[in-house]
């Protein structure tokens, strides 16, 4: 877990400017990094997978409401079921985070492109990669949950 | 389209070489996966000229049997072996895509394939992605593999 313990602050620096900048909502982390997720209930995730020089996911995990929550003050408009606003809204946060771990990452002059965003949903869920990863999970608290931003690294 | 043919031809190979199961794509179809109900979904992205995402959608039965078959013994439980096995398929395939994209000039580069596990899971992408589904047939029971993408 070496080389994320380099990338946990700035990826939650980077995290709490996307919300408070983009998403105009109040974030703090919310204690240390976890190494387990376990199954995620009612819930929406957004990935975006990283290749090149470094291959990867980054995942962002939302309880429903907090998905709403952030869809709504993202979009400024009012939405009460998960439909294609907040999938999409979703998916562009995992996007705007994505694009910032490249950033924080290629620092170091590594290549590294970002896929297409993508979303799930589900009742429950558990997610996870190949075994052979470095992997962190932040865990956030935002006014109406917590969500958690996942990243996973080849090594 | 080409993309289709591709998609149908890396998925049947890694099925012929290392699966041994005999599936049969069907016609394309604008269905959305719920169709499927699948209870494990491998993805895995594609960054470069072509950007997306790629998604292998199991029912149980069907996560179960490849698992089964490719590991040659009987797994009866979705966990860590048919996570490593569909996401194995992913990888192959999205590699399958990226050498038959190759002589068109068109470059992908592959992210690490994730797995999703649960109850009715749904899947998108963007809005503005094209979209292929091919549904496929097998003794198992039917999968579906899906492409969402947009050309840069």
């Amino acid at each position: 877990m070496n080389s994320f313990a380099e990338i946990n602050d700035k990826l939650i620096e980077s995290t709490i400017e996307i919300f408070t900048g983009m998403v105009m909502m109040e974030i703090s982390v919310l204690g240390e990094p976890l190494t387990e997720l376990g199954s995620l209930k009612k819930s929406i995730t957004g990935m975006v997978g990283l290749a090149g020089t470094r291959k990867g996911v980054l995942a962002v995990h939302f309880p429903r409401q907090v998905a709403l929550d952030v869809t709504s003050n993202f979009l400024g408009l009012e939405v009460s079921e998960v439909n294609e606003d907040v999938q999409d809204a979703i998916g562009e946060i995992a996007n705007m985070l994505g694009g910032n771990l490249k950033t924080i990452l290629s620092d170091r002059g590594r290549d590294i492109q970002l896929s297409l965003p993508s979303t799930i949903s589900g009742d429950e869920y558990s997610f996870s990669s190949q075994a052979e990863v470095d992997q962190v999970i932040l865990p956030f608290q935002a006014p109406s949950g917590v969500f958690y931003v996942e990243v996973e690294l080849e090594h | 389209m080409e993309l289709e043919k591709h998609l149908i031809d890396a998925t049947l190979e890694v099925f012929a070489s290392m699966i041994f199961i005999d599936i049969t794509p069907e016609a394309p179809s604008d269905e959305p996966i719920s169709v499927l109900e699948p209870n494990l979904s491998s993805l895995i992205g594609l960054a470069g000229d072509l950007k997306g995402i790629l998604a292998v959608h199991c029912p149980s039965a069907v996560a179960l049997g490849i698992t089964s078959a490719m590991l040659g013994m009987d797994v009866t439980e979705l966990g860590e072996d048919a996570k490593d096995a569909i996401g194995e398929i992913a990888n192959m395939v999205a590699g399958g895509l990226k050498v038959a994209l190759a002589p068109t000039g068109k470059k992908i580069e592959l992210a690490i394939p994730t797995t999703v596990i649960g109850k009715s899971i749904r899947t998108s992408g963007l809005s503005g992605a094209t979209r292929i589904m091919i549904p496929f047939s097998s003794p198992i029971g039917r999968f579906g593999l899906e492409l969402r993408f947009i050309l840069a």
